[in-house]
């Protein structure tokens, strides 16, 4: 490669970063449709099915013993959703949106969340043709079960050792994180380097998307500590209902 | 997403059974997927283009901005496949940055053409699905494939309060605008985690409500509506076969 190809390079990498950056507001990471090759897509569909079923029998279960939560969990799907869609600003200047996993988990558990995490991206597919079908099992593991797993265990795993503002945004921002790190190993396993294998392309994934996805992950950590203070103060009887904060 | 939505129930062949349309777009990405060639990627567009401008009657704009959705991800990831990295020198061609060697190689960019262009005939597949048919009709589609009653519950649930909450939120954001709520980052970002604290309180208040309403109509289970009444139109079927025959045929081509 000669000079002149090697600045045309540069430039051309450095104009798409600039792009995507600028463009619009940030997403999470969802891999689009057709990106994984078919058997990638099916193992992680396979991988997620458990924690599908768990939920859902979980969900069952809460709704013979308590008939309201079918329509209360209607509308936190829609909540998450929703929140999803609110435009908040980013560290970096620009804005993004928040993926709503942390404080789903912290209001309504892990289990659940991984039934609900997947209908908001399954309707983020069908809705905003964001994401995808055959690569919803994929995004589903990483955003609706390693995110909300990774939100419980800080949240069950700090309480009463931090303070709460600093367990919630714990929690809320290393979901994101993790969903954008298993989302970037989950591309680095069906697109292995040349050279560097596995590794060298997570490494490599990880660093282009940590453009957009480490401001957002921060964002979201501090707009959760505002959203769970304010709902502390305003809502504090739901959040006992829901078994939030402890005592009736 | 108001976009999608609206053309999802306006357009030309919005009655058709959601099972022919499904169908179709099944057939297009699975046999996109599956033969994995450039060529194949670009009929898959092509087709999908076609059905939906031609057929469905949805501005070729819109589709052409669905499709715009993907292009960060797309982009992004793409330069992920096309580019290898390493702290050891790179064969050429390659660049040097600081310790860094950042280099491509033939094969990479063939692979990221062939993932360009099937990522794209599949996402036209998806956006074709999308832009036809209404969330509706493709939840009770997922009915007749027998996924679990509870789930249908939920996402037919969802759907319908999602345009509530948004009303609400766009409600709350006005308010809080006028009111100088986003002037400068950190107001904006306590503003954002107010209007979120209230749309929570929002969406609860509301499911104790419908539960009081619904209850007091004698709900006791699944929440049961009626399906439209669906046409079928015989030339899915031809499109369909067409459709397979063109793609496959292609695919063996090369």
């Amino acid at each position: 490669m000669n000079e002149r190809q090697k600045r045309w390079l540069l430039v051309a990498v450095a104009a798409a970063v600039l792009v995507i950056v600028e463009a619009r507001p940030a997403y999470a990471m969802h891999i689009m449709e057709g990106f994984l090759p078919p058997l990638w897509a099916a193992f992680w569909f396979i991988v997620t099915l458990p924690f599908w079923v768990l939920g859902l029998r979980q969900i069952n279960r809460l709704i013979v013993e308590k008939p309201e939560t079918r329509l209360l969990l209607g509308l936190a799907g829609a909540f998450t959703f929703v929140l999803s869609a609110l435009k908040i600003p980013s560290v970096t200047g620009s804005s993004s949106h928040p993926t709503g996993t942390g404080l789903g988990t912290i209001l309504f558990g892990p289990m659940v969340m991984s039934v609900l995490g997947t209908i908001v991206l399954l309707f983020q597919a069908l809705l905003l043709a964001h994401g995808g079908l055959t690569t919803l099992g994929a995004n589903a593991f990483s955003m609706a079960v390693a995110g909300p797993l990774v939100a419980w265990a800080i949240w069950k795993g700090l309480q009463d050792r931090a303070p709460l503002w600093l367990t919630v945004f714990l929690a809320a921002a290393l979901a994101n994180l993790s969903t954008y790190v298993v989302t970037s190993a989950q591309l680095a396993l069906a697109y292995p380097d040349a050279s560097g294998g596995f590794m060298g392309s997570f490494v490599k994934f990880g660093t282009i998307f940590a453009v957009t996805q480490v401001p957002l992950a921060i964002s979201e950590g501090i707009l959760t500590v505002l959203i769970f203070n304010a709902l502390h103060s305003n809502a504090e009887a739901e959040l006992r209902t829901l078994g939030v904060l402890k005592g009736a | 997403m108001h976009i999608i939505d609206r053309y999802a129930y306006t357009n030309a062949i919005r009655e058709l059974d959601p099972a022919q349309k499904g169908g179709l777009a099944l057939i297009a990405i699975i046999l996109c997927l599956a033969l994995d060639q450039p060529a194949v990627g670009v009929l898959t567009l092509g087709w999908m283009f076609a059905l939906a401008v031609l057929w469905a009657r949805v501005p070729a704009l819109v589709f052409g901005r669905a499709l715009l959705a993907e292009a960060p991800f797309l982009l992004l990831s793409l330069l992920g496949v096309a580019l290898s990295v390493s702290l050891a020198p790179l064969a050429a061609p390659a660049v040097q940055l600081g310790p860094l060697w950042l280099g491509s190689s033939a094969e990479s960019l063939a692979m990221a053409t062939r993932l360009f262009t099937r990522a794209l005939g599949c996402a036209a597949a998806l956006n074709f699905l999308i832009l036809t048919t209404p969330l509706l009709d493709l939840i009770e589609l997922l009915r007749r494939l027998r996924v679990p009653e509870t789930l249908i519950d939920l996402m037919s649930l969802t759907y319908r309060a999602i345009f509530v909450l948004l009303e609400s939120l766009q409600r709350m954001t006005t308010a809080q605008a006028t009111r100088l709520g986003y002037s400068g980052p950190w107001r904006a970002m306590r503003s954002a985690g107010l209007l979120g604290s209230q749309l929570f309180l929002d969406a609860y208040r509301r499911s104790q409500r419908l539960q009081m309403s619904l209850e007091s109509r004698g709900l006791s289970g699944p929440l049961r509506v009626l399906p439209l009444d669906y046409r079928r139109d015989r030339r899915a079927r031809w499109i369909g076969a067409a459709l397979a025959a063109s793609l496959l045929l292609v695919g063996a081509w090369r």
